[in-house]
Order: C-alpha cells, then structure tokens, then sequence
C-alpha cells in the first residue's frame, strides 16, 4: 500500500517533468508574447513578464495583413480538408468493397505517389501549374494536393473492416454502392475522417514551401510565409514575433484538444482491423 | 408442363426467387451488375485518379524528361543526356549537403527513438486518464509547424536566449549556437526531435501494448530487472516497428530543410545545409542551367532514398511472412 503510493507519487512527478519540458518551449513562446521586446532576450528569467504586455497580442489582432492571412488560411483549409476527404474516401471505398478490371494497376498508381518526396517534384509541379495559369489564385493551394496516398491508404484500411453483412442486405434490398456509400459507409467514418480531416487541415494551415512559390500576390498571402517573414521584417519586435507565433499556432492546438478522444478512437478503429 | 412446375415453387419461396431467377440466366445477369459496379468504381476513383495524373505523375515524368534537356524558363531546351546526372554527381556541394543530412539524420532518429521509446514505456505504467494527458502532451508540439519552431527555436539559441540562460546555470557560459559549424546541426536537431516525438511515441505504444504481458509478467518472475526486460524482451519484439520507424525516420530526416533554412539559413558556410535545401538554394540561384541542375539532384536523392527504403520494406515484410 506505501508502495504503491510512493510509486504514484513518482509517477505524477515524473509526469509533470515530461509535460512541463515538452511544453516548455511553447509556454516560454505564448508568455514572450505578454513581454515587452527588451525583455524576451534580456531577463529570460523573469519566466513570466515584468510587465504584461497585452499590446502585442492586440497589435496582431488588429494586424491586416496578419489577420487577412488568417482568415484567407483558414477559408484555405476548410476548402482543402472537405474536398480531401471527398476525393479520398471515395477511391478509398472503391478499392475497399468494389471489384473492376484493373484494380491492380490503379492501386499501384494511387499508391505510388506515398513514395514520391514532395522536393523531388516541387520544381515541375510549380511548372505544370504555372501551364496550367493557377499561379496566385486560391486554386493553386488548394487542388494540387487533395488527392492522398496516405490518407485515402488510411481510410481503405478502416473501409476493410467495416462488418460486410449491412452492406450485403442493402445490396439484396436492391440498394446502389452510391447509396451504400453515402448512407452506410458515410455516418459510420466519423472517427476517421476527423483523423484525416485534422492531418489535412494542418498540412494545408502549415504549408510554408508551396505558398512561397506559387503565390506572389499580397492579397492571397498564407499564414506561415507571413509569420517567416516577420522573423525577418520585426527582428526586433521580439514580443510581437512570439504573439503572432502563438496566436498561428493556437488553431491546430485548439483543434487537436478538441477533437483529442476522436483521434484516439480512430486510430484505435483503424488498428483492430 | 415444366413452366408450371418451375415457377410454383419459386413463388412459394418467396425471397428466394431473385437468386433463382438470377441462377435461370447468370451470364446476362452478372455481366450487366459487373458493369454497373465497374461504371460506379471508375466514377468514385475518377477524381483521384485525375488529380494525381496531374499534379503527382505528370511532374514526375516531366521531371525525369527535363533531367535529360539543358535550360530555363527562357531558352528552348537543348536535350544534353545523362550529363547533367554527371555533374550532380561530381559537384562537391552535393557530397557536403549528404554529408550534412546524414549527420543530422543521426542525430535525429535514434535520438528521437530512444525518447519516444523511454516516453511510451512510462505511458504504458499510467492510468488510463494520466496515459491520455500525457498522449496529449507528448503530441501537441507535432501539431506546431517548422516555420513556428524556428521563429521559436531562433529566440532560444539568441546570445541572450534560454539556452544560453540554461547553459549559464550549470556555468557552461555562453554559446553562439548558430555561428558554430560544429554546433549548429545538433542545434537544428533540437527542435527536430521535438516535433516528431508525437507520433513516433504513440506509434512506439501501440507496438508496446501489441507484446502480451504473460511474457514480461514471466520475466519479472524469474528475477530480470526492467533493463533487462526492455533489451531481451521488449525490443526484439518491438523489431518490426522500430524497424519501419527507423527507415521512415531517416529518410524523413534526411530530407529535412524546412527547419536548417529558417533557423541558421543553411549556415555558417554550409554547415547546416541539407540536400533538399541544397536543392532549393540552387533552384533559387541565378545561374542559367539551375533548374534543370536541381531537379536532377532531386531525382538522384529520391533514387537512392527510394532504393533504400524499398530494400527495407522487402525485408519487414519476408520477416513478416515468416513469423506468420
């Protein structure tokens, strides 16, 4: 019984440690934001600020181009996850419950892309989509990378082991496979699809690369490029630096806290098979 | 008649009568069902298929054909060969980024492993709400991008940074971090391992929680201590999975330049310069072949990294197949 409450206690301790060096850099970040830009740098120690500083979160949020690239990020993203879910779980479904002349050679192509690294086709993409006069249009962020190996790999292996027998009564009632999907397979994926729609949602809301490349227009100016250029732009404006830093952090933050049990459940859905 | 006799019965059978009716003339019948599968599946994976045609296999192919012809947006291509796989594989600059990439790579992967493995163990003693806090800890800085890591990280390896304050308690004094050649990678490392540990712990996890306790239970029985439950037990049972996290690690890692970039900018004299950020930077020089000079070196790399992690993949797999 002493035992095993010392071992608890050091369990507990043991677990603040973990979580408190972890999170250290993210909490040093959100309270640099409350600092007065001296003060970042001069008296790291001072872990909380001499002085809140509300203003530097405020001046981002009154930041247009900021806060424009928020909002422009987001309708981004929002876009790009419903649309990557669509795309994916469809050819997903195909390959799970479907048979076709071909499925082999599809399959291969439809996979083949999880092996291919972004670099090594980023120049000619930016080519093929500069042929295709999408450079600087949302269109560019968005389209070029719904279609997911993975993900659609992901929601395949969930599709395999759904039970076969509601499917089969509703094929003998004469129901279509669009039926089945849309009715069937639809409301039974919600554990996945929050998995890959926050996977998608994070790719889309961290992009840095892409957005460099294709996008020159001021207006359509994506959340990270912004913030990286800050880093060069307000060197000296350390506490605004680490506010505008936090504040792009906080909705994927914010997103996985809420969405924590889903994931947990989904993974652990996809994994029983 | 036999016509009454055939559908007497059927009627009787009430549900039955489709599959009858089908057996009567299954030719016709499953040939029209098949096709109407077949319309609906190209339907569901036209999508897919279209977008990856486009934006996946149409630059790759282009790739490897723009590999072979010597010029920029400006001039009309000259088709020069293998030559320029040649010069990639002759420049020095392309050695050092490998250099580069591979000592980072080092660093990162069994570093991050070893970690995640020693955080997975502690998870796997918790509670299920303790284990469930600490998941959710341990996965929040994956969902951080590179590009906030480094505005981080640069601010904590500042002259007057949290590093250096950490540094100073323990009077290791000061350290310029990012204008050392020889510190600067383990530096990027840093928040390297930091924003991979999420998923590399939970997936370490499940592999954990996949080993039956009978086994370690046993082993606690005859007297072995949790090192060495750990080295004869746990790992080589957790083989394949740290296996795949081993290969999918470092060919990861050694594309890693998102972070060298925006942290030290490829510097002091290259010292952090990563192929693929190698790549980049040339692909942003003036020079006049520059494009068709990086897209080459891009498909050198994802040759040899394909290669490797293809050889790897057979091998997990034959392994598989014989435990199974």
């Amino acid at each position: 019984m002493v035992r095993s409450r010392r071992s608890l206690a050091a369990k507990w301790m043991l677990l603040v440690l973990i979580a408190f060096s972890m999170l250290l850099p993210l909490a040093w970040m959100a309270l640099c934001g409350f600092k007065r830009d001296l003060d970042v740098l001069k008296t790291p120690f001072a872990v909380l600020p001499q002085v809140w500083e509300w203003h530097n979160y405020t001046a981002m949020l009154h930041d247009r181009q900021y806060m424009t690239a928020v909002g422009l990020t987001m309708v981004g993203a929002v876009i790009f996850t419903a649309l990557s879910i669509a795309v994916n779980a469809l050819a997903a479904y195909a390959f799970a419950r479907l048979e076709f002349p071909l499925k082999r050679v599809l399959w291969v192509l439809c996979i083949m892309p999880m092996f291919v690294p972004a670099m090594s086709i980023l120049i000619t993409s930016f080519v093929v989509v500069s042929k295709l006069h999408m450079l600087n249009t949302l269109a560019v962020l968005i389209i070029p990378g719904v279609a997911s190996a993975a993900q659609m790999f992901f929601m395949r292996q969930f599709f395999l082991g759904m039970p076969t027998a509601v499917e089969d009564a509703a094929r003998i009632d004469g129901c279509s496979r669009w039926r089945i999907f849309l009715k069937i397979f639809v409301p039974n994926s919600g554990a996945v699809f929050v998995v890959v729609g926050i996977i998608s949602y994070m790719a889309y809301w961290n992009a840095y690369v892409w957005p460099i490349l294709t996008i020159s227009n001021p207006t359509l100016q994506q959340i990270m490029p912004v913030l990286a250029n800050f880093l060069d732009d307000r060197g000296p404006q350390y506490g605004q630096l680490m506010a505008a830093s936090t504040l792009a952090a906080l909705p994927t933050i914010v997103l996985l806290l809420v969405f924590q049990r889903h994931i947990v459940a989904g993974v652990r859905l996809s994994g029983i098979k | 008649m036999p016509t009454t006799q055939a559908t007497t019965p059927r009627k009787r059978l009430g549900s039955v009568t489709a599959e009858v009716v089908e057996a009567g003339t299954p030719e016709r019948r499953s040939s029209s069902a098949n096709r109407e599968e077949r319309r609906t599946a190209y339907l569901m994976l036209a999508p897919m298929v279209v977008l990856l045609g486009i934006f996946v296999v149409w630059p790759l192919v282009y790739a490897f054909k723009q590999s072979m012809y010597q010029g920029n947006f400006y001039k009309a291509p000259v088709f020069v060969g293998l030559s320029f796989y040649k010069y990639v594989l002759t420049d020095p600059g392309f050695y050092q980024s490998l250099k580069v990439g591979g000592y980072y790579a080092v660093i990162v992967v069994p570093g991050g492993m070893l970690i995640a493995l020693l955080l997975a163990s502690f998870i796997k003693t918790l509670g299920a709400r303790m284990a469930s806090f600490m998941k959710t800890t341990v996965y929040l800085p994956t969902v951080v991008s590179a590009v906030i890591a480094s505005v981080l990280f640069r601010l904590i390896y500042a002259d007057q940074g949290l590093a250096n304050w950490l540094l100073g308690v323990v009077n290791l004094g000061p350290k310029n971090f990012l204008g050392n050649a020889s510190m600067v990678i383990p530096a990027v490392a840093v928040p390297g391992i930091w924003l991979g540990l999420g998923i590399t712990t939970l997936i370490m996890l499940a592999g954990l929680l996949d080993i039956p306790e009978s086994y370690l239970e046993s082993a606690q029985l005859d007297g072995a201590g949790f090192l060495q439950r750990t080295w004869y037990i746990t790992l080589p049972l957790l083989k394949n999975v740290l296996l795949y996290l081993f290969v999918t690690g470092l060919v990861a890692a050694f594309q890693e330049f998102l972070l060298p970039l925006l942290i030290a900018n490829g510097g002091p004299v290259n010292a952090s310069t990563t192929p693929n950020l190698y790549i980049f930077n040339q692909f942003r020089s003036a020079t006049p072949y520059a494009m068709t000079f990086s897209i080459t070196a891009s498909l050198v790399l994802f040759i040899v990294l394909g290669t490797i992690s293809a050889l790897v993949f057979r091998l997990i797999k034959s392994e598989k197949a014989v435990d199974a």
